[in-house]
């Protein structure tokens, strides 16, 4: 981002202190959970879990969901903590931490929509890691899951703007990035990328959070915005978008996204498309349930 | 084709639990010989399917059954035993929504602006394996209704072609019942078709826009003669054929598509492995098969 852009947008965005602080569980219970396995203890974490009703709810229903965990019977956070393991328990954290800060109020679209999308792409980018045999499938969870954080930032923080943006969107049939460059000049890519320093995220999702639009201007290697730039669109054609009719038409083997996935995934030539997107109808049935649910709360 | 069959979405309760692993390799070995996938959240209709399959057979093993599909001596035949089952004989207007949207919205006109450019206005859309006509019908309704807008000042025509005789026939016919216009929304119901006692007659403006007739798609000689076509829809047809005549069927495809063309399989069809030619595409809730012009990036013989 250049110099002039960047300070027109931080003083546009200037307070971003108003945006939701994370629950005061979460950065004691994601040290707790960073400790190497033989060192985590279930107890500990359980009981911080515990301290937080609307999270351990949130866990409960989501660990007892078939796209976390192999068990469906889950009854005690205890439970949940030594079923799901470590990995899984702070994708699930996150995951719950994000559903409570939806815009319910100032969000011109379906509300769920944006979780759906979210939530959507965090399992897409994972399940697509894993099929692709990716090193490290894991870590593209967070990446995928916060990729459109900067949409919650415009949303909350220039809502008017956002409005408009919205609107144009869905005049227009385009996507919320090219509305937001035609309307504002600026994107969520960038206004995502300056919570995501607020909030100190790692630097492969703030990587993520700024590229996903375009993963070819990334410093490389640009593995995770490509991979989750191709999830995003496949999240967004298969039912899992913003609720609105956008026009797409996007062949992924001529994506440049693809092309830089392949540095580091060599095999991709061979992965089958058209199966990995007819599973995810599946999988999409069961992400509007766990959002659905979690709304209801 | 003999009666292009619809895969049916039951709406039968899904059954919670591990599911039986047999059943996971009974999905997979159908789309490798079939190309027809089944998500996960299908394998209650799967199950359902294969246990009609059990009792022809008189078994209550799964695996037995994989067996008899995977290495009996009759396995290509229970193959298609079990698409059958799997597979109606009748289809519907407005089967697959998303298609027809992405046709409408995104590949009609993307194709017409490139044809202006030469200053071409003629359109041909190809419906193969057409059976008893829903399937060309619903795209003439649509058409229509588009060519007072985007369509203005454009020559389309619709062929469709099947195999079996008593299907073109009853096509031409033109009269269905009320099951085959479930999915057919109450304004084209009220404008194109004609009430005729319990049955739903098409209007005449409707008819006279489709060219019905009798092709086998294994007919070298013939299939030739189908060229010049923008869009093809051939939906659960190619399911039944062997991996050679498969090939061979889609490839006559794509030379019968002009560049910058269209097919539209079946909406859980895929062509992987079957064609490198063709470009895979997405649209909102479906997927096509390109033949690459100049101007896709990429371009042909990916």
């Amino acid at each position: 981002m250049n110099t002039t852009v960047d300070e027109t947008l931080r003083s546009r965005v200037r307070n971003l202190d108003a945006m939701p602080a994370m629950p005061a569980i979460l950065a004691p219970l994601l040290r707790c959970l960073d400790l190497p396995p033989d060192q985590i203890e279930v107890e500990k974490v359980t009981e911080l879990i515990s301290c937080d009703k609307s999270i351990a709810a949130q866990c409960l229903r989501m660990a007892n969901s078939a796209l976390f965990s192999r068990y469906t019977h889950i009854e005690t956070v205890r439970g949940a903590v030594v079923a799901l393991g470590a990995r899984r328990l702070r994708d699930i954290l996150w995951t719950s931490f994000l559903i409570r800060m939806a815009p319910k109020n100032q969000w011109p679209l379906n509300p769920t929509a944006f979780w759906e999308h979210s939530f959507g792409c965090a399992l897409v980018s994972q399940q697509l890691a894993r099929k692709v045999l990716m090193p490290d499938p894991e870590k593209v969870y967070l990446c995928g899951l916060l990729h459109d954080i900067g949409e919650l930032v415009n949303a909350t923080l220039i809502p008017d703007d956002f409005r408009k943006t919205v609107e144009f969107a869905v005049s227009k049939n385009i996507s919320l990035f090219e509305a937001e460059l035609e309307i504002m000049g600026f994107t969520h890519c960038e206004t995502g990328k300056l919570l995501g320093e607020y909030w100190n995220l790692s630097p492969d999702v703030q990587k993520t959070i700024e590229f996903h639009h375009m993963p070819g201007q990334s410093p490389a290697p640009a593995a995770l915005p490509a991979l989750v730039h191709l999830s995003d669109l496949l999240c967004r054609l298969r039912g899992m978008g913003y609720g609105y009719d956008e026009l797409l038409e996007v062949d992924f083997h001529t994506d440049p996204a693809w092309a830089l996935l392949e540095q580091s995934v060599p095999q991709l030539d061979r992965f089958d498309v058209a199966r990995f997107t007819l599973e995810l109808d599946a999988d999409a049935e069961e992400i509007r349930h766990v959002v659905a649910a979690a709304f209801q709360t | 084709m003999a009666s292009p069959p619809t895969i049916v979405n039951q709406n039968a309760e899904k059954e919670s639990g591990p599911v039986d692993p047999v059943l996971v390799r009974i999905r997979d070995v159908i789309y490798k010989v079939c190309g027809i996938y089944l998500p996960d959240n299908k394998f209650y209709f799967l199950k359902d399917r294969c246990a009609r399959r059990l009792e022809a057979l008189k078994t209550d093993s799964l695996q037995v059954y994989f067996d008899a599909l995977t290495a009996g001596p009759d396995r290509e035949a229970e193959v298609r035993s079990l698409l059958n089952e799997m597979t109606v004989g009748e289809t519907c207007f407005f089967r697959s929504p998303p298609q027809l949207h992405a046709l409408r919205k995104i590949m009609l006109p993307k194709i017409m602006a490139a044809k202006a450019k030469l200053s071409f206005t003629r359109l041909k859309i190809w419906s193969a394996g057409c059976s008893t006509g829903e399937e060309p019908y619903t795209l003439a309704m649509i058409m229509l209704e588009d060519s007072a807008a985007y369509l203005q000042g454009w020559k389309w025509e619709i062929i469709a072609t099947d195999l079996n005789d008593r299907s073109i026939a009853k096509a031409k016919e033109g009269i269905y019942d009320s099951y085959a216009v479930r999915n057919t929304e109450p304004y084209f119901r009220e404008k194109y078709f004609r009430a005729q006692g319990q049955k739903f007659a098409l209007a005449p403006e409707v008819k006279e826009r489709v060219t019905f007739s009798r092709l086998n798609l294994s007919d070298e000689s013939k299939i030739l003669f189908m060229r010049g076509n923008d869009v093809i829809f051939c939906a659960n047809v190619l399911i039944y054929f062997d991996g050679a005549s498969k090939r061979r069927t889609v490839r006559h495809f794509y030379n019968n598509l002009l560049p910058g063309g269209y097919l539209y399989l079946g909406q859980s069809e895929s062509l992987y492995g079957v064609s490198d030619e063709f470009h895979l595409v997405h649209f909102p809730g479906a997927t096509a098969y390109l033949r690459p012009s100049l101007e896709t990036p990429g371009g042909a013989g990916r």
